[in-house]
């Protein structure tokens, strides 16, 4: 756990269909109860969490684009560490990124203009 | 048998495709203004993207990463979202470059101005990226571009004196009339000509889109080792061509046509009808790679689905990205800015931009957590790290020669 930084941040997420998923733009952290080195509890991805560690101009740039894309009451994209299957070059999840809530800005570019283009649901040919 | 056409298949796509508006327009204006005086930075920047080139190839095709992905993961969120922007950028300036040349090769086919041909230019690209397969691609394109062999035969035709074209290139001399930065300014645009940023990208993303596995690592080798070099010999006839036509003209090329003229002047109208046709296809199958590769770099330094092995609708941000892309760079074109003089300023920056690419894929094909017993050998990275070194003083000398030189006038 020591390395989770090292192991875990920035490395491609990858969905129960071998789906790309995002990033792992950063980590949440829980300090246990009865004291002890904190946990990983969930994987933030997204822009809002890329913000938070980016820093500086930057990140408070990346931060009100990411604010202007989601709901006001809706947090950056937590993925519950307990979806983590396996962790090789990838972070690989077993769950379908359409269930997680880090597939929001996808879905909304998906349905609103990709969709609406014709062929857009057809395999290249 | 199957593999072996695939590999003969792979080695022609290579070098149709390694030709662009870039190396058209380089090795045109080194050739008239220089002679062959340039032609070592042209076997220099072959064997950087050689050497380059099956090292990205090899990382995509044992470790399934890209290099864009890897980037992000060697270099962490911050610098590489620098190395984001400045990659993008240049890769979207080599887009609406593209969409230029395409443009310009209908102006000569047709005679009406370029700027009329841009939007459907730009469609045309588009659609190709919306609706066609990636192989299917990849493959009409290379093997239209091979019609530029019509400029080798151009030269053989001439029956030039070649011995004083081998003295002119193995005694490079700074010609009378020219001062030694503007030398210098076109070797880092030549250089930035055979080198540029997305054939990287888009040669490792290739990989994973047409399914790689270590099987295939003798197909990256050949396509690398025999392709790239025998598409740099298309770009050094180019240079012969407008060596022996256009400087003892004294013409400084400004448009396509004058590109043209050599294979004009010693073949005729066929020779002009195979010269535009090879252009169009140059031109038009590079902006295909750089409109991918504005998806690729985006799409793989945040983590989306990219791909064209995948439906749109699977890959949304990826297309959204694509999209955009090729309406800004056709755009930028509308704007009227002169696409020779726009792809002359890309090469610098270009070339300028290297090393943030070179870099992290000199290190990730060292590691052997991702690599395994595949890393580099000894003498890729020897190679490899000598020409990281010319390309870091490249990017700290581009800046003030662009200045000084007045970008090369």
């Amino acid at each position: 756990m020591i390395d989770a930084g090292l192991m875990l941040l920035d490395r491609q997420l990858i969905d129960a269909d071998g789906m790309l998923a995002g990033k792992v733009d950063d980590l949440e952290l829980t300090f246990p109860e009865g004291g002890g080195p904190p946990v990983v509890t969930a994987i933030l991805a997204g822009p809002g969490a890329l913000a938070g560690r980016l820093g500086g101009r930057l990140g408070h740039l990346v931060e009100v684009v990411a604010a202007r894309l989601r709901h006001p009451e809706e947090t950056p994209g937590r993925i519950s560490f307990g979806l983590v299957k396996r962790i090789d070059s990838a972070v690989r999840l077993s769950a379908q990124r359409a269930e997680l809530d880090t597939d929001r800005v996808e879905s909304l570019v998906r349905d609103y203009v990709i969709r609406r283009i014709p062929g857009g649901d057809h395999a290249p040919e | 048998m199957k593999k072996l056409l695939e590999v003969a298949l792979g080695i022609l796509t290579a070098v149709g495709g390694f030709v662009d508006i870039g190396d058209l327009v380089a090795a045109t204006a080194t050739g008239a203004r220089f002679g062959l005086a340039l032609a070592w930075v042209l076997v220099l920047g072959v064997i950087g993207i050689v050497i380059y080139a099956e090292m990205a190839g090899r990382v995509a095709t044992v470790s399934h990463r890209p290099v864009f992905d890897l980037v992000r993961e060697r270099l962490g969120a911050r610098v590489a979202l620098a190395n984001l922007f400045a990659s993008f950028f240049v890769t979207l300036l080599t887009l609406a470059a593209e969409i230029g040349g395409v443009a310009l090769a209908v102006e000569l086919l047709t005679g009406i101005n370029y700027l009329l041909w841009v939007p459907p230019a730009a469609l045309l690209v588009w659609l190709v990226l919306w609706r066609m397969r990636f192989q299917v691609m990849e493959n009409l394109f290379g093997l239209a571009g091979l019609t530029l062999l019509v400029v080798v035969v151009a030269v053989w035709h001439a029956h030039p004196d070649w011995s004083a074209l081998l003295h002119g290139a193995t005694h490079p001399a700074v010609p009378m009339g020219e001062g030694r930065p503007t030398y210098f300014y076109f070797a880092i645009a030549l250089l930035g000509s055979a080198m540029t940023p997305y054939e990287v990208f888009f040669f490792s993303s290739g990989a994973v889109e047409e399914g790689w596995s270590t099987t295939d690592l003798i197909v990256n080798r050949m396509n690398v080792y025999l392709g790239f070099p025998l598409g740099g010999a298309l770009a050094l006839a180019v240079m012969v061509a407008a060596t022996l036509f256009l400087q003892p003209r004294g013409i400084d090329p400004t448009h396509l046509s004058q590109v043209a003229l050599p294979v004009v002047l010693v073949l005729g109208k066929v020779g002009l009808a195979f010269t535009i046709f090879a252009f169009f296809a140059a031109t038009f199958g590079a902006a295909l790679e750089t409109g991918l590769s504005c998806g690729y770099t985006i799409a793989q330094y945040f983590g989306w689905q990219w791909g064209k092995y995948v439906k749109p609708a699977q890959a949304a941000r990826f297309h959204l990205v694509m999209l955009v892309s090729v309406v800004t760079g056709a755009l930028l074109i509308l704007t009227t800015i002169d696409p020779i003089k726009l792809t002359e300023y890309m090469l610098v920056l270009s070339a300028a931009a290297l090393p943030l690419t070179y870099f992290p894929i000199l290190v990730v094909a060292n590691d052997p957590d991702y690599m395994g017993s595949k890393v580099n050998s000894r003498i890729s990275n020897a190679i490899g790290s000598v020409l990281l070194v010319i390309l870091v003083v490249i990017m700290l000398a581009a800046p003030p020669l662009m200045i000084i030189t007045k970008a090369g006038q």
